[in-house]
């Protein structure tokens, strides 16, 4: 026996085999035990390919086979209006799928809210940033600076919901007549304010330092927040490509930063007022997402099969080794 | 922070942004003694700009009884406290320290701006509830006791006024300093102040900024909305006149015939340029007639009032400043020229850049503290931007009699 191992202790070759097989062990180990690496600003988040639509719903079993990183979030001091640090860290998933890079927050709140109806209410926010394409350098992750923007997607709980005649939020309400309803009159609707508009959960901005946030010309960007148990999870989406310089753009095989933001209404956070987190890696991947394949295998199955596989090959390179240390000598 | 001249407080202060070239700045006096409380301008502005679904609790014009009354509720009050809280004992006045640069003395206390902290707030303010929106008018009508023996001047045992208040589209607005969007501009032709609809995100940083509470937040569009001191009337755009500067709803349909409004020339410091024949200049200016509201919390308002002569004097300073003895002095004994300035007050919807004076036969005599005054019934006459006239009034109100008609209606 002393003679095996010190024959492959020996042998270079037999060393990096070992160390690979050791690697991947742990590895797979990970996965399966649901470790999460350290909290560091060196984070990555890993968007693999998944095989099946994961749509705007965050409750798509996609998502469960996604590995959560665990961001973390502090108050926003650098500036006016400076505030918030009331939610401590955001779970972010993320996949793409058909060209589309989809991404899932999940994280703690005890109160939905979902109103800014009285004008004491702000509604629960989240908003996940990129530098723009045309950024030369890393923009800062407070807004970006000017010749490193960023592109900012925004999804606020009240844009979710209908945007309410006050006879038809408070249903005592009585009112005789307005005489003109017409959008001129929702001055501003009118002036195409996206927020008056009510278009989507979501919106696509663009910044290029603090105060400077305004909505891109093409809003692609979809998304779609749930409340339930305590948590908002959201989901964002977003083709790959853009022609506009000032947005990010993704492909398979790229990295990018990420940052991301949340807002707790009821705390009064809105604006800067919020909790942020450093842009952490976002590394696109073109290998399929882990558990994927006609049948759907369950995730415990594929480790088990993962796990019993390195082992297998573990004992055939033993067998193999202790042979060729008894031939060669 | 840049520093800036507040001449209402006579002193340097912090704000957050340099002051603009100078121009002109939208101002209006309010003569609180008139005030019927009709409530005839606040309906002009609902009629014109607030009465669309989500603006139902929005009175960009109120008028208040005081010092019960407010919208939003006790909205004055809250933050004299705030201030109170954040310089204990130190929000006062030298009084002494009057010159042409600081025509009411010097305020030793803390602004606004200066009582914030810079990071979380822009100025110091709170946000007013939906609950302390409503009920615009409480308080109305309600006098601080009832005094058995009757009122006398100078000051009344029981007493209540009016406060006329729409946005004073500050020189340096609080509104505007605190929008972390900078969506909020204040224009060089003319000062007024008003929220870009389509860059305001709805954080509603202005609404708790503006001191006066004159910022507010609308839920059918979740953007702020503000007076916006009619500004096509202002601009000229209305056809009535044909491009000439108009006064605005609120100030034209005023019953009690107790304001008057104009522009009056800035220069880069947020000081007036002196324009003695302009008629805001003159009573703000040389006569000292008519005082800002709240000039402490050091926006620099362009609401300038005339103070009520019945109310106790403390109340009347913490309101309008130390200016207020003499504004009082001089309106219960107007001078010759203040009598005739004074019945230029809503002759006109066009807006008077200046005025002049035809010197009119005596024709009365008053005794005044103790004093005999002279009345003259003198001629003033106003002229709009082009200085072509466009009003000419007299001390003494002409009496017409009608030709007796005998119809069946006939009043
Ligand atoms: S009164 Fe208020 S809303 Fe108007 S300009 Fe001043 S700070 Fe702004
Ligand atoms: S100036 Fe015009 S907008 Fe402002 S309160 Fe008066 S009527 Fe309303
Ligand atoms: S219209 Fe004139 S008199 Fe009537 S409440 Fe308004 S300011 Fe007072």
């Amino acid at each position: 026996m002393k003679g095996l191992f010190a024959a492959v202790l020996q042998s270079r070759a037999w060393r990096f085999w070992l160390g690979a097989a050791a690697v991947l062990t742990i590895a797979a180990l990970l996965q399966w035990t649901d470790t999460e690496p350290a909290e560091t600003q060196n984070l990555t988040l890993f968007a693999y390919e998944a095989d099946r639509d994961p749509g705007l719903d965050p409750g798509n079993s996609v998502w469960e086979r996604a590995q959560p990183v665990q961001v973390p979030l502090s108050g926003q001091a650098a500036t006016y209006a400076a505030g918030g640090g009331s939610v401590p860290v955001v779970s972010v998933r993320a996949v793409h799928h058909k060209g589309t890079l989809y991404l899932r927050l999940e994280w703690d709140d005890p109160t939905a809210d979902t109103s800014s109806y009285r004008p004491e209410d702000f509604a629960d926010a989240a908003a996940v940033e990129f530098p723009a394409q045309a950024a030369t350098t890393v923009p800062s992750f407070c807004m970006g600076q000017p010749g490193a923007g960023v592109n900012i997607w925004h999804w606020r709980a009240d844009s979710e919901q209908v945007l309410a005649l006050p006879t038809e939020h408070y249903s005592n309400a009585v009112v005789d007549w307005y005489p003109s309803t017409e959008d001129l009159f929702f001055t501003a609707r009118a002036a195409g304010n996206p927020y008056a508009l009510n278009a989507s959960p979501v919106q696509n901005l663009v910044a290029q330092a603090f105060g400077t946030l305004t909505p891109a010309a093409e809003q692609s960007v979809q998304g779609h927040g749930v409340y339930a148990n305590g948590k908002w999870q959201v989901v964002f989406a977003r083709p790959f490509s853009t022609s506009d310089p000032e947005l990010a753009a993704f492909g398979p095989g790229t990295k990018t930063d990420v940052a991301f933001a949340v807002w707790d209404g009821s705390k009064g956070e809105r604006d800067g007022m919020k909790s942020v987190s450093q842009f952490i890696t976002l590394s696109i991947s073109g290998a399929p997402l882990a558990g994927g394949g006609p049948e759907d295998w369950p995730w415990t199955v594929a480790a088990i099969a993962l796990f019993l596989g390195l082992s297998a090959i573990g004992l055939a390179l033993g067998w193999y080794g202790y042979r060729e240390a008894r031939m060669g000598r | 922070m840049a520093t800036v001249y507040n001449w209402h407080l006579g002193r340097e202060m912090s704000y957050p942004y340099q002051n603009g070239p100078g121009g002109w700045q939208f101002a209006a006096v309010f003569n609180t003694n008139r005030c019927i409380a009709c409530q005839t301008c606040t309906m002009a502005c609902k009629s014109t700009w607030t009465f669309s679904p989500g603006q139902e609790l929005m009175w960009w014009n109120n008028v208040e009884t005081k010092p019960y009354g407010g919208y939003p509720h006790n909205w004055d009050v809250k933050i004299l406290e705030l201030l109170e809280k954040a310089n204990p004992g130190g929000q006062v006045w030298d009084a002494t320290a009057k010159s042409d640069d600081a025509p009411y003395g010097r305020f030793e206390g803390k602004t606004i701006f200066e009582a914030a902290d810079g990071m979380t707030q822009r100025a110091l303010g709170y946000l007013p509830s939906e609950e302390e929106w409503k009920g615009p008018n409480n308080g109305e009508d309600v006098a601080t006791g009832w005094s058995a023996k009757g009122a006398e001047l100078p000051e009344h045992a029981g007493w209540f006024f009016y406060l006329q208040r729409i946005c004073n589209h500050c020189t340096y607005p609080a509104c505007l300093a605190a929008c972390p969007r900078q969506a909020i501009y204040k224009r060089q032709e003319d000062g007024i102040v008003l929220i870009d609809q389509e860059r305001c995100r709805g954080y509603r940083k202005c609404v708790e900024a503006c001191p006066y509470k004159k910022a507010m937040y609308r839920p059918t569009t979740r953007t702020s909305e503000k007076c916006i001191a009619c500004f096509p009337r202002v601009e000229g755009s209305d056809p009535l006149t044909q491009g000439e500067p108009m006064e605005t709803r609120c100030m034209a349909t005023c019953v009690g015939k107790i304001r008057l409004q104009g522009l009056v020339r800035v220069d880069e410091t947020g000081r007036w340029v002196e324009d003695r024949q302009n008629p805001i200049y003159y009573l703000v200016h040389v006569e000292k007639v008519a005082l800002p509201l709240y000039p402490q919390f050091g926006t620099q308002p362009n609401v300038y009032y005339i103070p009520p002569r019945w109310v106790p004097r403390a109340y009347l300073r913490q309101m309008f400043g130390p200016g207020v003895d003499h504004a009082i002095e001089r309106y219960t004994n107007p001078s010759r020229e203040l009598l005739a300035v004074l019945q230029l007050f809503r002759v006109t919807q066009r807006i008077i850049f200046s005025y002049a004076i035809e010197p009119g036969p005596k024709v009365g005599e008053v005794r005044i503290n103790g004093t005999v005054r002279e009345i003259f019934n003198d001629t003033v006459i106003g002229y709009g931007r082009d200085g072509k006239e466009i009003v000419r009034v007299t001390v003494e109100e002409p009496i017409y009699e009608r030709p007796q008609r005998k119809t069946l209606n006939s009043i």
